[in-house]
């Protein structure tokens, strides 16, 4: 189990943390850990599996686009409303 | 929260004989629901018994060609599973679209199946509620009831089922595995489930100490071209306020088979049969459609603030039946 605390390697920034700082996708920073969290989860090979916005269920996607980033993110709740630069932060990592 | 017991026991005939030596004792799951409930006050077991480690967690043949679920799988395992996605993609659509992967990840199908209504009024224990205490009253007819039920309720009780999965499910004919004090049996899980009546805390057939050990999908040929729709308040992360799983097969532009239930417009699970009906040899048309929604919709008794829903079903499956006609 990995929490925030183990997402950076030493001084060394997850790519997803420079990208929550590079496209400012948060305001208060009370929700950054759970959204780090579970986008990293997201990332690592959970795109294997369809969500409920894939349009065919037996061909996962593959690549995330923003319509499944939003889907599979959607647990996570930011009350300063930052999910447009949190959208895009996780774009970039996505590729 | 009131403290409470734990026990984790090795097999599901030792959890059965422990609820059942206990009046107030409740199986734990995956916890999602039935822990919100007890940090409500709703809920004030005296016992858990937790069933998530009993290995219920498999999705195996049945001699008939069908499925066997486990009860104990998660909603994240079910819905990935290769089967589920291609030969029930209703079921797996309809379980993507509940709650947020965090929950699906711990939530098992059992729990699923047997979660309360989310309705305002049972949730809050300042107020009355006959579902949570009978003979107290329903203060959602006369008060809010935007989200609750169209179809199947009663005097006393107006809630809805909010199950995503179950309504696949139903739509599927699934049956439940149930392990008891005086044995096994299984049952069709559209019989699980009571209608309110005048006694709404009834809300099941289980008897007292009866565990769901697993769940069965028969081998239904139209299941494969089939799909979940739901309408909701936001696009994701939120309940039914209408929902349809349907299946539909055409032979010679004629619908050959039909499967439909709706989600989110009442106390349970709600098969719509006389849709099935009166599209059973009817041509595929957007009339047949429109005529077996109205057909089933007739039955609808809806309250002031919830009329709304009448409509969105009737237009979501007709939607869907066409979407489903031209694959």
């Amino acid at each position: 189990m990995i929490t925030i605390e183990g997402l950076a390697e030493a001084d060394e920034l997850h790519p997803l943390q420079t990208a929550f700082v590079d496209r400012d996708a948060l305001q208060c920073g009370y929700c950054t850990p759970g959204q780090l969290c579970s986008a990293a989860g997201m990332l690592a090979g959970e795109a294997d599996h369809p969500s409920f916005v894939t349009p065919d269920l037996t061909r996962p996607p593959g690549r995330l686009d923003d319509g499944e980033i939003r889907e599979r993110m959607s647990g996570n709740l930011c009350r300063c409303g930052a999910y447009v630069n949190i959208v895009r932060a996780i774009a970039d990592v996505a590729g | 929260m009131k403290p409470f017991a734990y026990d984790r026991p090795a097999t599901p005939a030792d959890a059965v004989a422990l609820v059942a030596a206990s009046s107030r004792a409740r199986y734990l799951g995956g916890g999602t629901n039935l822990v919100d409930l007890m940090k409500l006050g709703v809920e004030a077991p005296d016992l858990l018994v937790d069933v998530s480690r009993l290995s219920q967690d498999a999705i195996g043949p049945t001699p008939d060609g069908g499925l066997v679920v486990g009860a104990g799988i998660t909603n994240s395992d079910l819905a990935a599973d290769p089967t589920i996605r291609t030969r029930y993609p209703m079921l797996a659509r309809a379980v993507l679209s509940g709650a947020s992967g965090q929950l699906r990840n711990q939530a098992t199908i059992a729990g699923n199946l047997l979660q309360r209504t989310r309705c305002s009024y049972f949730q809050d224990v300042s107020k009355p509620c006959n579902r949570r205490r009978p003979g107290s009253g329903c203060p959602a007819r006369s008060g809010h009831h935007r989200e609750l039920a169209i179809l199947g309720h009663s005097s006393a009780c107006v809630a809805t089922h909010p199950s995503d999965m179950a309504v696949a499910m139903v739509a599927l004919d699934a049956r439940v595995r149930l392990l008891g004090p005086r044995g096994e049996r299984t049952i069709p899980l559209a019989e699980l489930y009571r209608l309110p009546g005048d006694q709404p805390d009834r809300e099941t057939r289980l008897e007292p100490a009866e565990l769901i050990t697993a769940v069965e999908l028969p081998p239904l040929a139209p299941a494969a071209n089939s799909d979940y729709r739901k309408v909701r308040d936001r696009a994701s992360f939120a309940f039914a306020l209408v929902s349809v799983a349907a299946a539909l097969e055409i032979a010679d532009g004629h619908v050959a088979a039909s499967r439909i239930a709706f989600g989110g417009v009442a106390p349970i699970p709600w098969r719509a049969s006389r849709a099935e009906r009166a599209l059973r040899g009817a041509p595929a048309t957007e009339e047949s459609f429109a005529r077996a929604a109205a057909a089933e919709l007739d039955l609808a008794r809806p309250l002031p603030e919830n009329a709304f829903k009448v409509t969105l079903a009737a237009n979501l499956l007709v939607q869907t039946l066409l979407d489903l006609s031209r694959t």
